[in-house]
């Protein structure tokens, strides 16, 4: 890459605008990612921190918890499975009005047994296991609810106090409130549950689960496709997976094109190096070299601008977030859709004649 | 004239003028430009031998391919037919991947206008040659240097083209030329675009190729400079080459 650093340090205004698009669809890119893993996290991080493996939903609710609902006798079938623990959950989404003022909150309410598998912290449990109440996800403490404020259920005239605060989570974009299972049933379907929920969760074992799922009509899915239930889940990432893509193709034809102009451009200078005695491949080096560099450095300032842009979003309310691993993700994401667009602009360099360099001359 | 086959290591052989081993040698070589339906012969069963420490000049009118045949013997370009032996390897059965390495190894250009690398300083210039080489860096550098400053260049190594006059950008090439420590040195007009100080300039430096580097030199010219300096001078036309002049190499030019 002798002549491609040079290349690029003297002739840096003629990259400057390659360096520019580039490093704009690498802001741009990060602001999405970082958009797309935020409303990810909002759309099922108060499901994600359940500890659980497996899910089993009514047949035919296609992961949506408002669409299933079984009975105690499907449970007792999974809990019959060796080396499995199961537990019910019930799942519906609530707006919770306060007695004395303030704002309704939008919950999504998990009903389960103090003693679920599910609740692992021991004051939740003892919370749980006491008085009915409210269990909220600990955002909400941020907004200025406080323990002891009194909310009744949407619904119904099922009045309930906050216990307490647990990790911060959200399912369908509205922060988790936890319930025991019957103060659930009770919201739901009022005096006559007859023991209804709507899903049964399952951690460990494997075998013996799908004749379990078979005897009781139900079907057992992994924990990370019960996200698509979440409302709104599949169409936010298949839009944020689309548009990112779109963005990864749109830079691999700018950089294609960018690289198959400046190769004409070079004709004649990669003639005279075929006439120096250079390889194909060093030839081919040396451009790639300089295409790798330049998406480098360009994708690097602008991951840092993105950054930067995503971390002033996330004090707004805005659902955005960031990983060291979607940065990467990012940055690799776009070198590879630089060498594949400035492929074809290589290939050019193979099919330069060295004669021209003895050509008619300039 | 006969020509040794498989004879790679030039340095196994450092004057190459008692073996009889031509630096460039061309048999029955023919080269056709497709010119609307019919095909034009611009080169037509030539023959050619220059030896290491020759300087043949070959000149023509225009059009009479001299440049084409500069890139026959250069091996930038494969013959329609014939052979081209360079520093005892015919050349014709081998892969361009071979043929590129033969010119890495001992072959190089002096061009009309320099030709040379716009973002290269003229230090760069010559090192870049080293670095295809593969050459190590420290190394390129300090042969680099020292030829400059044969050249008279060494306060101008930082400077890119477009900061060198026509004279310093031509002996910037021929010092390229010389880094590359060829067997052959392939020159195109490379006097055509400067005044007759500079031009002299340049022929004594080609001359030295010759006389003091041992190199096979073959120049085409317009002007008189170039031809004045060589030990033969040979004429272009119809497709052959017909001696003009010559300080008794040897009768080479197939009549
Ligand atoms: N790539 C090519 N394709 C077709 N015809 C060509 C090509 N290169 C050269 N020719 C033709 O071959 C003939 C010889 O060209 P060449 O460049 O070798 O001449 P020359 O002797 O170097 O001329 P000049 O003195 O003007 O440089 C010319 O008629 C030219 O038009
Ligand atoms: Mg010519």
């Amino acid at each position: 890459m002798f002549l491609a650093i040079r290349d690029l340090r003297r002739g840096a205004r003629r990259f400057a605008l390659l360096g520019s698009v580039i490093a704009l669809v690498a802001l741009l890119s990060t602001v999405l990612s970082g958009l797309a893993t935020g409303l990810v996290t909002d759309g099922i991080s108060g499901l994600r921190a359940l500890p659980f493996d497996r899910i089993a939903f009514q047949k035919g609710a296609d992961a949506t918890f408002s669409r299933s609902t079984l009975r105690p006798d499907a449970l007792r079938q999974f809990e019959k499975v060796p080396g499995v623990e199961a537990s019910p959950l019930g799942a519906s989404f609530v707006n919770a009005a306060p007695v004395n003022g303030g704002p309704r909150l939008d919950l999504a309410m998990f009903g389960i047994p103090a003693d679920s598998f599910l609740v692992q912290r021991e004051d939740a449990r003892a919370a749980l296991a006491g008085k009915p109440g409210l269990v909220l996800g600990e955002e909400l403490q941020k907004q200025g609810v406080k323990v002891g404020d009194r909310y009744v259920m949407g619904g119904s005239n099922v009045e309930l106090p906050v216990l307490g605060f647990t990790f911060a989570g959200t399912y369908g974009h509205a922060p988790i409130a936890f319930v025991r299972l019957d103060t659930w049933q009770r919201i739901q379907y009022g005096s006559d549950a007859d023991g209804r929920f709507s899903a049964v969760v399952l951690s460990g074992g494997s075998r013996g689960i799908g004749e379990a799922a078979d005897r009781t009509g139900t079907v057992v899915i992994s924990k990370e496709a019960s996200y698509a239930g979440s409302p709104g889940f599949t169409a936010e990432t298949t839009t944020m997976t689309l548009i990112r893509s779109f963005l990864l193709v749109i830079s691999a034809l700018v950089i294609g094109a960018f690289f198959t102009v400046l190769t004409v451009q070079r004709t004649r200078q990669i003639g005279l190096l075929k006439a120096m005695g250079a390889s194909n491949g060093y030839i081919l080096r040396d451009g790639i070299g300089q295409m790798a560099i330049l998406v480098a450095l360009a994708t690097a300032v602008g991951v840092a601008i993105g950054t930067g842009v995503v971390e002033i979003l996330s004090r707004g309310s805005a659902p955005v977030e960031l990983s060291p691993r979607s940065i990467a993700t990012v940055s690799l994401a776009l070198v590879a859709a630089g060498i594949a667009g400035s492929l074809v602009a290589f290939r050019r360099i193979t099919q330069v004649e060295p004669a021209i360099a003895l050509g008619a001359e300039a | 004239m006969t020509t040794t086959p498989n004879t790679l290591d030039r340095n196994s052989n450092p004057t190459g003028r008692s073996a009889g081993t031509a630096a460039l040698d061309l048999r029955g070589v023919r080269v056709a430009y497709p010119d609307g339906p019919d095909l034009r012969v611009v080169l037509d069963d030539l023959d050619l031998t220059v030896e290491r420490g020759e300087m043949v000049v070959i000149v023509g009118e225009s059009g009479a391919g001299k440049s084409t045949l500069l890139t026959a013997a250069g091996l930038l370009r494969r013959p329609d037919a014939g052979e081209i032996s360079v520093a005892g390897t015919a050349t014709s059965v081998l892969s361009e991947r071979r043929r590129t390495q033969i010119r890495r190894d001992h072959v190089a250009f002096v061009y009309q206008s320099a030709n040379l690398l716009p973002t290269l300083t003229a230090i760069e210039q010559l090192e870049i040659v080293g670095h295809i080489r593969g050459e190590r860096s420290a190394v390129a550098r300090a042969r680099a240097m020292e030829l400059l400053d044969g050249l008279g260049l060494a306060g101008r190594k930082d400077q890119l083209p477009a900061q060198l006059s026509g004279g310093e950008r031509q002996r910037v090439g021929i010092g390229r030329a010389f880094m590359a420590e060829p067997t052959i040195l392939i020159a195109d007009e490379p006097t055509a675009s400067l005044d007759p100080d500079r031009s002299r300039a340049v022929v004594e430096l080609l001359r030295s190729a010759a006389d003091d580097r041992d190199i096979a030199t073959l120049v085409v010219a317009h002007d008189e400079a170039p031809a004045a300096a060589a030990d033969r001078v040979l004429r272009l036309e119809a497709g052959r080459l017909r001696a003009l002049n010559g300080t008794g190499a040897g009768p080479t030019v197939k009549m």
